[in-house]
């Protein structure tokens, strides 16, 4: 028999029983599409993850302590071995209002040379960078400029004065600020930039009363002696300084997306299961139902494999049409997904000033005029910066996953297709045709 | 070679036997059965309910196996093929006709006929020419895509000997042929059964209750108990 045959024979039956057929290839969708939502947007996270890793550089070693840094910190670490810059920085939270719009922001005090270093080249959206002196110039990220309380539209004007506040909404302290510049988007862990206000280390210490630096980024001069460099660093300060590395993040977040990973992907596995099940349910159904047809087909000359593969080639349809099915819905709703995710977490940053991600570090107990720190101080806490606020992420979709998907579907349908094709196939002829 | 000892016989049926077994008790179904058909002859067999007709034709019809004896279709013996040269031997050399048409329902009177040449060498283009003239031949030519739903009985059935024809079989085994037919459709049933028997040299059997459809027949055989009891030869009605 010709393979068509079986093909049109198979598609036959099922177009037999429409209903039937399309909601099972509907069970197989779910179980796909869930995998191929997951899977990419799980990617998604980890690609973003990475690539404000990549932004920080891979010989970044972070310092945070509760007691802060002093210049005289700041100097002895440029005379360590093997380092080639040390960027102090200054961070807190504040508000801002303009255009009557009230943003949740990060009040980050940064050098000019530090920012370039930081980020590896500063791209301004418009404008330009803010000087290194006192006077209250300021360049704000993207979600400043464009807050989604005003629906993605421009809110700030460069060359216009906006009015930020430091502090809580009771006892807050408000500065005017002329805005130079808007800052391209960026992805960065150290430092959410996209929803900050970045000015001058001494305006920021001004603004939040704040004789220390936050956090300290150090580079070292290559990827062979970042781990010798805060060996050393760890041997000076002791306990009393947190000293992470890039590394030590990426492998934390690669770990901890990896487990999350796993057990969303066993949760889909579990509805393609019961798509399984399905299949050889329907399928023994039909082959019931159809017995006095095979009992027909037997008498005029079908074999037991030509039975079997009409049977199975059924399942084979029904996991193939799933499989398309299931990776089309699964793009859709992984993008969905994400635009849902992050509509929501960036409505919620907004919502609530102070709460939303510099919340998560305020283990500093000085906090001046209530302006928290930031503490970089664990890869945990570096990605929940990274998750609430800095980085918003796309699903990625590989071939591979798809592709994956799809073999996993056409086999699993396969699999359930085998034992109720079987039953069919080994059916005597004198017995089914006596079947009405 | 086989052949030549069955000469000119299409079907040869040598003392056959069918025990039943439920339980303890055996049921002798078959008992010591022979008979020899001719290429083209149309044979009846007929007698009362549970008087082994059914059985006999299960035999003949390779989808049953005797517990003794041995049939021969155009000099092949059938009793100890594997299920795929059954299979394969359905397929060349034998045709069902069956009282319930048996035709598969999701299909058109075209794919119903072409079934069979599904497991030929054919390409589906000469598969469905072949269906179509068969087709056209007892008179369906305009109903070639219809569903057998769409059918009347006497269509359907027409149909099924078409699809039982359609491989140029050795033996066309009819059971009831006309059991679900009304008299005048029945009786155009037998005319082209008996026309087929005479023009393409294929032999028939066929089972009926009828009495007066063994009219068209060139032999009856008549069963009781399991045993031929009277082989009746027909002069033929012109």
């Amino acid at each position: 028999m010709r393979i068509d045959d079986f093909l049109w024979l198979s598609y036959k039956d099922l177009t037999e029983k429409k209903v039937r057929t399309t909601l099972t290839i509907l069970m197989v969708m779910i179980g796909v599409a869930s995998i191929v939502a997951l899977v990419s947007l799980t990617e998604g996270i980890s690609a973003s993850v990475q690539t404000s890793l990549q932004t920080l550089g891979p010989t970044s070693i972070i310092l945070s302590g509760s007691k802060g840094f002093t210049t005289t910190d700041v100097s002895r670490l440029s005379g360590l071995p093997n380092v080639s810059a040390v960027i102090p920085i200054i961070e807190g939270s504040g508000h801002l209002l303009a255009n009557g719009q009230n943003t949740s922001v990060t009040v980050v005090g940064i050098s000019t040379e530090g920012i370039t270093e930081l980020l590896d080249g500063v791209n301004m959206y418009e404008g330009s960078l803010y000087s290194d002196s006192i006077s209250p110039t300021v360049v704000v990220g993207q979600s400043v400029a464009f807050p989604s309380s005003f629906d993605g539209r421009q809110n700030l004007q460069v060359g216009y004065p906006v009015t930020l506040y430091t502090g809580g909404h009771g006892s807050s302290q408000s500065v005017t600020v002329s805005v130079v510049g808007i800052l391209d988007s960026y992805a960065s862990l150290i430092v959410p930039i996209d929803s900050a206000v970045v000015m001058s280390l001494p305006a920021a210490g001004l603004l939040l009363h704040r004789s220390t630096y936050s956090t300290i980024l150090v580079r070292a001069s290559n990827t062979s002696t970042v781990n010798s460099v805060a060996q050393l660093i760890t041997n000076i300060y002791g306990s009393s300084v947190s000293v992470v590395t890039t590394q030590q993040i990426a492998q934390t977040a690669d770990k901890i997306i990896g487990s999350i990973t796993t057990l969303l992907v066993i949760i889909a596995g579990i509805s393609l299961l019961v798509a399984a099940i399905g299949i050889m349910n329907i399928m023994l159904i039909s082959v019931y139902e159809r017995t006095h047809d095979i009992g027909i087909l037997k008498s005029i000359g079908f074999k037991n494999s030509h039975i079997l593969l009409v049977f199975l080639m059924q399942s084979l349809i029904i996991g193939v049409a799933g499989g398309i099915a299931g990776i089309a819905a699964g793009v859709g709703s992984a993008y969905g997904l994400s635009y849902i995710s992050s509509h929501v977490s960036s409505t919620g940053a907004a919502g609530a000033p102070g709460a939303g991600p510099t919340a998560s570090y305020g283990r500093g107990p000085q906090a001046h005029g209530g302006a928290t720190f930031v503490a970089a101080g664990g890869a945990g806490q570096a990605m929940a910066s990274s998750s609430s606020s800095s980085i918003s992420f796309q699903p990625v979709f590989t071939i591979e996953t798809m592709a994956v998907a799809l073999l996993v579907a056409v086999i699993v349908s396969a699999i359930a297709g085998v034992y109720p094709a079987w039953r069919a196939s080994k059916l005597e002829p004198i017995d089914a045709l006596r079947q009405l | 070679m086989a052949k030549a000892n069955v000469a000119n016989y299409s079907v040869q049926v040598k003392n056959l036997e069918k025990i039943y077994r439920s339980g303890d008790i055996k049921v002798r179904a078959l008992e010591k059965v022979s008979f020899s058909l001719g290429e083209g002859d149309f044979a009846a067999i007929v007698g009362p309910s549970g008087s082994g007709k059914s059985t006999l034709m299960n035999i003949l019809g390779t989808i049953d196996k005797p517990t003794a004896g041995e049939v021969y279709i155009d000099g092949v013996p059938t009793a100890k093929m594997n299920g795929n040269q059954l299979a394969n031997f359905r397929n060349k050399k034998l045709g069902f006709v069956f009282q319930a048409y048996n035709l598969i329902v999701g299909l058109t009177a075209e794919a119903n006929v072409e079934l069979p040449l599904m497991m030929t060498s054919m390409s589906p283009h000469e598969r469905r020419k072949k269906a179509d003239s068969i087709l056209s031949t007892l008179g369906l030519s305009d109903r070639l895509m219809l569903k057998p739903t769409q059918l009347s009985g006497g269509q359907q059935q027409r149909v099924a000997i078409a699809r039982a024809l359609v491989n140029d079989p050795t033996l066309i085994l009819a059971d009831e042929p006309t059991g679900n037919l009304d008299t005048h459709s029945g009786d155009e049933v037998i005319k082209l059964l008996r026309e087929i028997s005479r023009k393409r040299k294929v032999t028939i059997i066929m089972v009926t209750h009828n009495p007066d459809i063994t009219k068209y027949c060139d032999m009856v055989i008549h069963i009781r108990d399991g045993r031929v009891e009277k082989m009746e030869k027909k002069g033929v009605v012109k």
